[in-house]
């Protein structure tokens, strides 16, 4: 169906309102600002600069722990300290090694966790704040918008084509029908967080990636306000061991916010090799163990939500440069997992892309090989330094904790070096052992109501809301492999990995078929990378959809 | 305190809301001594409905007929509402908040210079002042609201916030009076076109006093005809909880729940219903809820007044038999 199309014409187009996206906007308003004051040819325009948002409103799809390095917003907003959302300073912080009925707290914080100096934000805040300011200086955020396709004119990326808005669930036009704009851009920047959707199929297209194909964790996150005394505002712990087993990446988070709160989760590399894992049911868990349990009895359950963290680090980051377009923040793997820390690189990543998108303005000129630019500023900054230093973490990990550890002690006394450099990984959906005729699965995990919950009751918690009315925006490309090869090789992971309860394979008298329950999807990606096939294609659904992150 | 007490109506027929407009003013009506409360049925051949309201226990039945209000609009009922406030000074103005209210109530306190507090689920008689109750954030909190000013004060109640059946009949019937208005066409700004109902909607659950839901514990589809049966047995109507929709094993318009409708009937009985939260804050406003269900731990049995352990298949079966006796 050949569609009508309206368009509009930017200088810069930004996918995404998280912290790379707004840190981009702002420093790139300002620099056009200065620019124009300086008497600079040709004359720029911040009414050019335009930033979509796929969620209600800006925050409503962000979630993280967060403990924030402030290096960043430093650099950004030097008033800070005074003026950002931050929710508390970090005074505590501790390790832990759980076993299933105790707590070993490490004498010694190693240093990667250790937090003085930080902040614990929700970053969902941190980026409504960001936002007014993005706006404040004259920057349009098109909130509830997404990019669902990019325009290509040669080798180059043109722009972006929204989604349509009001199909109906088989695709038809319904009367308030409007086709996506066509947003063209001399320069668009992807900025769409973790396995972003234009910016997967780039970098698939162009064969954008990095050394290591990306790897992926999730968080599963609650936030809990306790009982008065059960927890200090600023005390920050981590955990490893239980529940997770020693062949898993990940390991628990708890911190303590004012006012009561609790933002506690826990994060679970997307390569273990059990297809029947449940990271929501191993958070559930988590949150039994009488260390936890003593923090949350007797409180409630306010939010929930779920997300992917590109662990990748430094091998696993693309080509962050094309012709009209640049690729930053998580989209980009600038995060270090080490650290559980990115949004500080996303801030600085969407500020060295500001500057380099000036200098392509002002030269006339968006060619890769000028907005290569951006990827030399990233590697000579303390991003670069920083990943660099914790290049080969993750991949360590992949024989497990143990080995994990001894190689990561080694890496800390060879700058990031350790025994092998560099360390070469698997996809995490390569990953899974076939189940080989392994018994029937286990039961679902019910929760109790009270401390655990079951999937929906967390989805309720997590506001995710979709126009029920649209097609569903999760592609599987064959649902016969689900019914006649994944059941027997893996028994349908989907059902196990999604934390939001979208996948369900229904028995019936034909058959068995898989159901997709769209509507409860909290846009973390899992799908997209867990797929041992690699048939789930996560397209963004009609804008404005999705969870509602207040305070995440 | 003088209460006027707005009814609806739509083709010479009640919409149910308006008996609890009519328990809402005699109830504020009770905790003032020497209040009065008169209904006003607006419309177009609608004295038989004012003659119905008579029945109760008013002071009298304002009966505002023209044929510009033969079909609703905004404006028609705004200024014609304005006359009848305006010559027969009431100290509140009590309506239900239907879409019909949202839409012309608005104008009608703006036009008075006057304020309106709306969607209140209660109130409260203070020493010399009525406090409205409404909620505020999605119901997570309740807000106190009161008026400063003179009268006329215009207050809407939401739809289950008062029993529609606890409408007290008067001693004697009530005076139907007629109120005549000024309408002009040319103050009609809009001209109502063929009501229609989306194909789907057969039915509109809200203003059903009984409901039957079915959940997943139904199996298949061919065995809602047990369930429907079993409703009409009862006087009810057929609802489902999101998974029987998602099937397409009933319209979308059965569904209850936080993606579906929200009903608050005087009985709702939940058949092999989990109690998913999403489908539980669809319903939970219910006079009396009963639950069956073969899962003593389905979290349905923490809302529902009666609730049964036991097998659908068995259950409904022997309910209808006992129902058919009857």
């Amino acid at each position: 169906m050949s569609v009508e199309r309206e368009r509009l014409d930017a200088d810069v187009l930004i996918v995404g309102a998280g912290p790379a996206g707004l840190a981009c906007a702002l420093h790139l308003a300002r620099l056009v600002r200065q620019h124009n004051e300086s008497g600079g040819k040709p004359e720029l325009s911040t009414e050019g600069i335009y930033v979509l948002e796929k969620g209600r409103d800006i925050g409503a799809h962000q979630l993280s722990g967060a403990v924030l390095d402030p290096r960043a917003l430093e650099e950004l907003v030097p008033d800070f300290a005074k003026t950002a959302p931050l929710d508390t300073p970090v005074n505590d912080d501790a390790a832990y090694f759980l076993t299933a009925s105790r707590a070993w707290k490490l004498p010694i914080t190693p240093p990667p966790l250790r937090n003085h100096g930080n902040y614990i934000v929700s970053v969902s805040k941190l980026a409504k704040w960001l936002g007014g300011l993005v706006e404040q200086a004259g920057v349009n955020v098109f909130t509830q918008f997404a990019g669902a396709q990019l325009i290509h004119e040669g080798e180059a990326v043109a722009g972006v084509i929204t989604e349509d808005k009001g199909r109906d669930k088989d695709g038809k036009p319904k009367d308030n029908f409007t086709p996506g704009y066509e947003l063209r851009a001399k320069i668009t920047v992807l900025a769409e967080g973790p396995r972003g959707s234009l910016t997967k199929h780039l970098v698939a297209d162009k064969n954008l990636g990095g050394l290591n194909p990306q790897v992926y964790s999730i968080g599963v996150k609650e936030l809990w306000e306790v009982l008065p005394g059960r927890i200090k505002p600023g005390w920050v712990a981590h955990t490893l061991g239980w529940p997770l087993d020693s062949s898993m990446y990940g390991g628990g988070w708890i911190y303590g916010m004012r006012e009561n709160r609790v933002s506690l989760g826990l994060v679970t590399g997307l390569e273990y090799h059990n297809p029947r894992f449940d990271p929501h049911e191993a958070f559930q868990r988590f949150k039994t163990h009488p260390f936890v349990r003593r923090i949350l009895e007797g409180g409630k359950l306010v939010r929930y939500g779920a997300k992917t963290i590109p662990v990748g680090g430094w091998y696993s980051i693309p080509r962050t440069y094309l012709d009209g377009c640049l690729i930053i923040g998580d989209s980009a793997s600038l995060l270090n997992s080490q650290r559980l820390k990115g949004i500080h690189m996303a801030i600085k990543s969407g500020m060295l892309a500001a500057e380099t998108i000036v200098d392509a303005l002002r030269a006339g000129d968006t060619s890769a090989a000028k907005l290569s630019a951006f990827r030399r500023k990233v590697d000579e900054s303390w991003i670069g330094r920083e990943l660099r230093s914790v290049r080969n973490f993750h991949q360590s990990f992949q024989h497990g904790l143990w080995r994990g550890l001894a190689h990561t002690a080694v890496q800390f006394v060879t700058g990031g070096r350790g025994l092998v450099d560099p360390m070469r990984i698997k996809a995490g959906h390569e990953q899974y052992h076939k189940l080989n005729g392994a018994g029937p699965a286990p039961p679902r995990f019910q929760g109790d109501g009270v401390l655990t919950f079951d999937r929906l009751t967390d989805v309720y918690h997590s506001g995710t809301r979709h126009e029920e009315d649209q097609p569903c925006h999760l592609h599987v490309l064959d649902t016969n492999i689900c019914v006649n090869r994944c059941v027997i090789e893996y028994g349908n992971p989907c059902q196990y990995f999604c934390p939001a309860a979208v996948y369900e394979m229904i028995e019936e008298k034909g058959g068995r078929r898989l159901k997709i329950n769209f509507s409860n999807c909290v846009h973390c990606k899992t799908c997209d990378i867990a797929d041992p096939y690699q048939i789930i294609d996560w397209v963004p659904p009609e804008g404005g959809g999705g969870p509602n992150y207040e305070g995440m | 305190m003088k209460i006027l007490v707005i009814t609806e109506q739509r083709d010479a027929k009640w919409n149910a809301v308006s008996s609890e407009t009519l328990v809402a003013a005699q109830q504020i009506a009770a905790a003032q001594p020497g209040s009065r409360v008169a209904a006003v049925v607006i419309g177009k051949g609608v004295r038989g409905l004012a003659e119905e309201a008579a029945a109760n226990q008013l002071a009298e039945v304002l009966l505002v007929e023209h044929d510009l209000l033969e079909r609703y609009t905004p404006d028609g009922f705004a200024i014609a509402l304005r006359q009848v406030v305006t010559q027969t000074q009431p100290d509140l103005v009590l309506l239900a908040h239907t879409y019909q209210v949202r839409d012309y109530a608005p104008k009608l306190a703006a036009s008075l210079g006057k304020g309106m507090i709306a969607d209140c689920v209660g109130y409260r008689a203070e020493k010399d002042h009525i406090v409205f109750v409404r909620q505020m954030f999605q119901g997570k909190t309740a807000a106190d609201v009161s008026f400063t000013g003179a009268p006329p004060w215009f207050v809407s109640f939401q739809a289950g916030a008062f029993r529609g059946d606890q409408v007290a009949r008067g001693a004697s019937t009530a005076q139907v009076t007629a109120i005549s208005v000024n309408l002009q066409a040319e103050q009609i700004r809009t001209k109502p076109l063929e009501l229609f109902r989306e194909a789907k909607q057969a039915v509109d659950l809200t203003q059903a006093p009984i409901l039957v839901a079915i959940g997943r514990g139904i199996k298949a589809p061919e065995n809602i005809p047990l369930a429907e049966k079993l409703a009409k047995l009862m006087g009810g109507e057929l609802a489902a909880s999101r998974p029987i929709c998602d099937e397409g094993w009933l319209p979308m318009d059965r569904q209850i729940g936080s993606s579906g409708q929200t009903v608050a009937p005087k009985l709702y009985l939940a058949l092999g219903i989990s109690g998913a939260i999403q489908h539980v804050v669809g319903m939970k406003g219910s006079r009396t809820i009963v639950a069956i269900n073969k899962d003593q731990n389905a979290p349905i049995f923490e809302v529902a007044d009666y609730g049964i352990v036991g097998d659908i298949f068995e259950l409904i079966p022997a309910l209808t038999e006992v129902l058919e006796k009857k």
